[in-house]
């Protein structure tokens, strides 16, 4: 336990780098979030491994699926680790992959807003990379549109 | 909760629920099955519950209102909304957030209403509407989860089950599929139809789309897509009642280049892909929002692998450039990407055989000799596929060598660099919808760029606006005149000899669109010149509509112009002794002297290999982060998503690792490094997502005085299926052009 607190404390000192980033208040409800935490703070007491604390990381919010019209799950945003760490297992054929984050932002982290998993990425000291959104357009559609004269025939066929 | 418990539940409220509604068959509505705890608080009279606020529109929708006073306000579920004038009702519900069920309508196709999914009640009307086809009026009041309206779609969803077949588990829709999605919300829990299903034949539409006819429920999104957006009337409605079935009438393939589409906007299993056929469920793939290099517009789509393969690509919304469509080659070009591939560094021997080495050795012997030569005896060439990062580096590496004989492929031997104009989209796609006249110059869109051809069908269809077209003989699939093939007729509209003259003169918004491969010509400077002749005249160049267009060929060019790669002398390649190809397959390797030492750095044996003397793998479009700007300025970043195959890695740091064993280190060890030295250069290109225009405009080039020759313009792309190194590596592309270009 002390030799994790030393480690901890270390990790602390040595990662103390950043002037640039602003201290800020992560945005969440969650009554330990209201602490003030500086960027990349919660990462380095979380225990996870220091190698996995400088990652650059994409924020982006899912576009909707071509084939499925339901919006359920459209606006949310989301993590891409840009992890491709990947390698066929000679022994079965299985996918392997040497990153703990491999399967984390497809399944494990889905955030309500672009601010949220900003402060999230902020959290864990990640470099991050917002993607815009893109939204439809709607315009005005008419079923008389149908039937309207589109002027004169062409002269083919 | 216990089950007994919940059936108990169940088995009450619906008891109460047949005698509330009981004009209505009792028969398929279970609202106690949707929410028990609901329902069964529903028939205690309680006080109404507190509204919940209002929703935002449905998939961030953006709603433009041209004339305030053309809105009007309607009543969703008792929310009220303001919308434009002229919006049906399921628009309306869209803007209020609430997600109409729907199968037959679709956003950009023009309504049919033939589905009946999205009935909804209207007060002070008799019968459930249909939303998709009904107009929102002034003080509408919409409610869209009435038990009338739940018990209409329910209805309907149960005549569409009918005949369709249950096998979803062996249908490549499924889990992706609206029926099935609906039919959780709407479907009945078992069929009242006890006669036999129908079946219809399949049809045969080529080697991109699987057809599984008995799966239709005839709500002919595919057939209204293919007239209005691909432009083929190849699909149409057969039959009445029962024997309704969607077909070609004479067996036909679908011959256009945005047939892949059908697949996506089949709400059902009846048009599916046939490459993806029994390869993979879709929840099993991983999705990696990126961009699209097989062409300069650089269309979003989305790579869905899983594990270490791509399994397929589908487009993503981006209202801006491909909407929601993407061309087949972008679609179906995947299975290249795991053909052909380069995966170790390789050395040619004394008998002229590859041997496999390490990646050390073969940058030794590639820094030895570069470093043998004259620093003008050294040419660097970029291809096609080249991200904006990897470019940089090639030029910075060989400007310290102290070459400057770098360019990209496709953009001719003295390209215009300096101002932007001269090879932007400068109307940008979306804009090219403002335009009433085109006029096509060498360029033939629906082959170089499908979705800037799809762009102008649009508008054509929209506001009738002209065409036309000089180039050799070709189709389109929209009216096109075609006023003649060569110089010649440039020169008459220039000169104001031609009677479309008056067309662009008469015009509102005049868009001239000049084809990159004009680019390859010698009297380049004239052509552009009369072009620009012809804009001066028409008024083409305003402040508030620039016209002038040039559209590029290839995802790598615009950057590679936005960066300088440039070539000294145009002559290079004959007297070249050390020659660097980054990924370039199209050039003309006949003239290269035979003792020069040429490097190819790419992902695929394409036909720069034969010639090479050292290949260096690298990585592919899927496999790496790359900047690329589209034909209209606008930079976008591709993303990886699976791994590199064997021993290849990233062309910037292969070129940052060659410019260290040189002994001319480059001074960036990561890519926001190099980023950061590429906004030295061209800043745009870290503007991700937005278009840069292009400062200035023609009031700074000078006049030409290049002789204008009357060879006719050559078509740029001769195969549409196969244009650059992993189109041609791929099987699907390879069977498309056997089977789809046969005349």
């Amino acid at each position: 336990m002390a030799g994790f607190v030393q480690r901890v404390g270390q990790s602390l000192v040595r990662a103390h780098r950043p002037p640039q980033v602003s201290w800020k208040r992560c945005c969440s409800s969650d009554a330990l979030m209201e602490l003030e935490t500086k960027p990349g703070e919660v990462g380095m007491v979380s225990g996870i491994p220091e190698q996995q604390l400088k990652r650059r990381v994409i924020i982006y919010s899912p576009a909707r699926t071509a084939s499925q019209q339901g919006s359920g799950k459209v606006g949310k945003w989301k993590i891409n680790f840009l992890s491709t760490h990947k390698w066929e297992n000679p022994l079965m054929g299985w996918t392997s992959t040497g990153d703990p984050y491999a399967n984390v932002g497809e399944a494990g982290l889905e955030f309500d807003s672009e601010e949220a998993a900003k402060a999230f990425a902020e959290k864990y000291g990640w470099e991050y990379q917002v993607k815009k959104r893109h939204t439809p357009l709607l315009k005005p559609k008419s079923y008389a549109d149908n039937f309207k004269w589109k002027g004169p025939p062409t002269a083919e066929e | 909760m216990g089950l007994g418990l919940l059936a108990s539940r169940t088995l009450k409220t619906s008891r109460v629920l047949s005698s509330q509604y009981s004009r209505f068959r009792p028969i398929v509505t279970k609202p106690g099955l949707q929410s028990p705890d609901a329902s069964a608080a529903a028939p205690a009279t309680q006080p109404e519950p507190t509204p919940p606020p209002p929703k935002k529109p449905v998939g961030g929708a953006r709603v433009h209102f041209t004339n305030p006073d053309d809105a009007l306000e309607v009543f969703v579920d008792g929310f009220p909304v303001k919308i434009p004038k002229g919006m049906t009702v399921l628009q309306a519900c869209e803007i209020a957030g609430v997600d109409i069920p729907r199968f037959c309508y679709h956003g950009r196709l023009s309504i049919a209403g033939n589905c009946r999914m999205c009935l909804v009640e209207v007060e002070k009307s008799p019968k459930p509407v249909a939303s998709c086809a009904m107009p929102a009026l002034p003080g509408m009041k919409i409610k869209t989860d009435t038990p009338l309206a739940k018990k209409a779609r329910e209805g309907v969803m149960e005549f569409l089950l009918m005949n369709h077949p249950l096998d979803c588990p062996i249908c490549d829709q499924g889990g992706e599929c609206d029926l099935q999605d609906q039919s959780m919300a709407f479907g009945s829990d078992r069929g009242r139809f006890t006669e036999m299903k129908r079946s219809v034949v399949d049809k045969n539409l080529g080697p991109l789309v699987k057809t599984v006819m008995t799966r239709c429920i005839q709500c002919t999104r595919c057939v209204r897509f293919a007239t209005e957006v691909a432009g083929v009337q190849d699909l149409g409605m057969l039959g009445r009642g029962s024997g309704e079935e969607i077909g070609t009438y004479v067996e036909k393939l679908m011959t256009s280049e945005l047939s892949g589409n059908v697949i996506d906007i089949c709400p059902v299993g009846a048009l599916t892909s046939k490459p993806f056929a029994f390869k993979a469920r879709n929840w099993e793939l991983k999705g990696t929002e990126t961009i699209d290099v097989t062409d300069a517009v650089g269309s979003n789509i989305r790579i869905d692998s899983r594990g270490p393969e791509v399994m397929r690509i589908l487009p993503r919304l981006n209202e801006d450039i491909n909407e929601e469509w993407i061309s087949d080659k972008t679609r179906f070009c995947y299975d290249g990407l795991k053909r052909q591939r380069l995966n170790d560094p390789m050395i040619r021997d004394a008998n002229g055989r590859f041997k496999a080495v390490s990646w050390r050795d073969a940058l030794a012997v590639v820094a030895e000799v570069a470093l043998q030569v004259k620093p003008e005896e050294i040419v660097g060439i970029a291809g096609k596929l080249s991200d904006a990062e990897s470019m940089m580096a090639l030029k910075d590496l060989l400007n310290n060598m102290g070459s400057n004989n770098v360019w990209c492929e496709g953009t001719g031997t003295s390209p215009n660099a300096d101002l932007r104009y001269k090879y932007l989209m400068n109307s940008s796609i979306a804009g090219l919808e403002k335009a009433d006249v085109f006029l096509l110059v060498g360029t033939q869109p629906r082959v170089e760029a499908a979705m800037v051809n799809a762009r102008i069908r649009k508008t054509v269809r929209a506001s009738n606006a002209k065409v036309a077209y000089i180039g050799p003989p070709t189709e389109f699939n929209y009216d096109c005149q075609h006023l003649g093939t060569g110089p010649q007729t440039l020169i008459e509209i220039a000169e104001g000899r031609h009677s479309f003259c008056s067309a662009i003169s008469n015009a509102k918004n005049p868009a001239i669109i000049v084809g990159a491969g004009l680019f390859e010509r010698d009297d380049k400077d004239a052509i552009f010149a009369a072009v620009e002749a012809i804009a001066k005249n028409g008024n083409v160049i305003r402040p508030d509509w620039n016209g002038f267009n040039v559209l590029l060929l290839n995802a790598a060019q615009a950057a590679a112009l936005d960066l300088g790669l440039v070539p000294e002398s145009s002559n290079s390649i004959e007297s070249a002794k050390f020659l660097y190809l980054m990924g370039a397959d199209d050039v003309n390797l006949d003239k290269v002297p035979a003792d020069a030492f040429v490097v190819y750095q790419g992902h695929h044996g394409d036909q720069s290999v034969y010639r090479a003397n050292v290949i260096l793998p690298s990585a592919a479009f899927s496999e790496k982060e790359g900047t690329y700007e589209n034909t209209e300025g606008c930079s976008q970043q591709t993303l990886p998503a699976v791994p590199t195959v064997g021993d290849a890695r990233d062309d910037w740091k292969i070129i940052r690792a060659l410019s260290e064993v040189a002994g001319i280190r480059l001074p960036y060890d990561t890519l926001g490094a190099i980023r950061s030295r590429m906004r030295t250069v061209a800043p745009n290109l870290l503007n991700t997502d937005e278009i840069e225009p292009a400062a200035f405009g023609p009031s700074l080039s000078q006049d030409c005085s290049q002789k204008i020759s009357s060879t006719p313009f050559k078509a740029a792309v001769e195969n549409f299926y196969m244009t650059d190194s992993i189109t041609r590596a791929s099987k699907i592309m390879a069977q498309c052009s056997a089977m789809l270009l046969k005349k």
